[in-house]
């Protein structure tokens, strides 16, 4: 529910909305505003760009962003390694990040495969926030600066528990992305082994 | 830049320790200090529940949890009120105690003066008594030290509980950005489960502690037996410590049911009622409101509870089992970490 309906809602059935000043909200509607000076890189205008995330409501996106770890990373730093414990889901709030797949050390190019660029408003890990016992499938490194922003399995409960709407909504669009990656996944698996049956019958 | 980093790591665990050791050097500041982090664990889900929801919600909430909080201190007001005329009592009844223990020590006497011939010189229930009142008016004499940290508390408690309700977020939100990005995923899910396990279990004592101490109250208090408010707190309190803490809390019971010459104060009745709130402890409430906050041996548990007496007193002994729990999850945690990259 959207928190002007909400306070509708409330004034249709006579109750009195709080009259507590509410300061977190002016600041975020100062911010959020289309005049601010800040509009270009506040979090609001960040995430109505960010495609999973535009079913959310003006309202939802000043509550999720509350969950959020702003971590900053400098060109060529370990963001996680392949087979680490994985609790975190991270979007890309400036600069570019490098996926890499079996990778063996920073200086030694030769022993990874560079499988994918992410750049803003872009996002990875989310298997971590959903599985039990996560292993990161891939290495991340940061390409330049990076700034991350980046929710994890602790923030996710405490959203389920204090914002149950957001957290059933946000936990939607993650398994939207899962589900985007597995028909991904599929198409490439049938389109290999199209080839693999081509080549076969070439032999 | 890989040297900058582990600067930074470096750093970080430096000032993790020296905050460390700050903490066992200042015991005058740590201990007030967790003791209001606790208060403020177990009032935290009620602020929740308190500023959430409709007005007529957060009404209903608020009657049931005055209703709760009264009728759980109940035992607790009771005992107050009552100590002070039960250890006065006591207290007066103690010339008498000592008159009835020489009595059975004189017929101990005479049962081995006439069984071997030997005539025992000894005067043990002098001593006792003469100790006991020493290290009363030695606990008088302290009074004053005690008196003095009271106020001490009085007055950081309040300044320390204002600081977890409205500047920790702000403090945490700081201390999370300090922590280097190489170990911050786990820290910071360690550090969540180990305050929502911390949380629970100091919540899941209080409240084991609280049906047990009101079971045995009631229960002393239906049969009669002397000092049934002090002896159901005593039991109650005790509780907290895991398996230990039963076995102190009848203690007390069983030295007014073995010196009281009150009929009422019979050892079967006194024996029936602990082992039956202990039962209904052990089968109900343990199981369904601590196991499954620690999940933890027996035996661990056990000697996690000496080990922490030994370490901190009785505070040491309640506050080691979380602490247990969480280097278990810790352990779990490098062992998952060390499987994979063997």
């Amino acid at each position: 529910m959207s928190y002007e309906k909400e306070m509708m809602d409330k004034n249709s059935k006579g109750e009195v909305p709080n009259d507590r000043l509410d300061i977190p909200l002016l600041k975020y509607l100062w911010d959020a505003s289309p005049l601010s000076f800040k509009t270009k890189d506040n979090y609001h205008t960040f995430f109505k760009k960010v495609t999973v995330l535009n079913s959310f409501t003006d309202n939802e996106i000043r509550v999720f962003t509350k969950f959020l770890h702003r971590r900053e990373f400098i060109a060529n730093e370990v963001i996680f390694r392949q087979g680490d414990s994985g609790y975190g889901f991270y979007f890309i709030f400036e600069g570019s990040v490098d996926v890499f797949a079996n990778y063996q050390n920073i200086n030694n190019e030769e022993k990874s495969d560079h499988v994918i660029r992410l750049e803003k408003s872009q996002y990875f890990g989310e298997m971590g926030l959903l599985e039990e016992f996560n292993r990161r499938s891939a290495t991340v490194i940061a390409h330049e600066n990076t700034v991350l922003l980046g929710i994890f399995k602790p923030d996710l409960e405490k959203m389920l528990e204090f914002h149950p709407v957001l957290g059933a909504k946000f936990l939607r669009e993650t398994a939207l992305i899962m589900a985007n990656r597995m028909g991904q996944l599929t198409r490439e698996i049938i389109s290999l082994k199209k080839k693999v049956k081509d080549l076969e019958n070439r032999v | 830049m890989q040297r900058n980093l582990r600067i930074k790591l470096f750093l970080f665990f430096f000032f993790l320790f020296a905050a460390i050791a700050f903490a066992i050097l200042f015991p005058r500041l740590t201990l007030p200090f967790g003791f209001a982090y606790i208060v403020y664990l177990m009032a935290k889900p009620l602020t929740a529940i308190l500023t959430t929801g409709s007005r007529r919600q957060r009404m209903f909430f608020f009657s049931l949890l005055v209703i709760g909080v009264s009728f759980s201190l109940f035992p607790l007001f009771a005992a107050f009120y009552n100590i002070d005329t039960d250890f006065s009592k006591f207290s007066s009844h103690l010339p008498e105690v000592k008159s009835r223990l020489q009595d059975k020590f004189f017929v101990i006497k005479v049962y081995v003066f006439e069984k071997f011939g030997y005539r025992l010189n000894v005067d043990p229930v002098s001593f006792i008594i003469e100790k006991l009142e020493t290290s009363g008016s030695l606990l008088l004499s302290q009074i004053p030290n005690y008196l003095s940290s009271f106020l001490e508390w009085l007055l950081l408690v309040p300044m320390f509980l204002y600081f977890f309700f409205f500047q920790s977020k702000r403090f945490g939100a700081n201390f999370m950005r300090s922590i280097p990005n190489s170990i911050f995923e786990k820290t910071y899910v360690l550090f969540s489960q180990f305050n929502t396990k911390f949380g629970e279990y100091i919540i899941a004592k209080f409240i084991e502690a609280t049906i047990l101490g009101t079971i045995i109250t009631f229960s002393l208090l239906i049969v009669g037996f002397p000092y049934p408010f002090v002896l159901g707190f005593l039991a109650g309190i005790t509780n907290i410590l895991p398996y230990i803490g039963p076995i102190i809390g009848i203690i007390p019971a069983l030295i007014v049911a073995l010196l009281s010459n009150d009929p009422n104060a019979s050892m079967v009745s006194m024996l029936v009622i602990f082992f039956a709130a202990n039962l209904i402890d052990m089968v109900l409430v343990f199981p369904l409101l601590v196991s499954r906050v620690v999940d933890l041996n027996p035996i661990i548990v056990v000697v996690s509870v000496i080990v922490g007496g030994q370490l901190g007193g009785v505070v040491g002994m309640i506050v080691i089992i979380p602490f247990i729990a969480f280097f278990k999850l810790l352990f779990e945690e490098i062992y998952k970490d060390l499987s994979v990259q063997l």
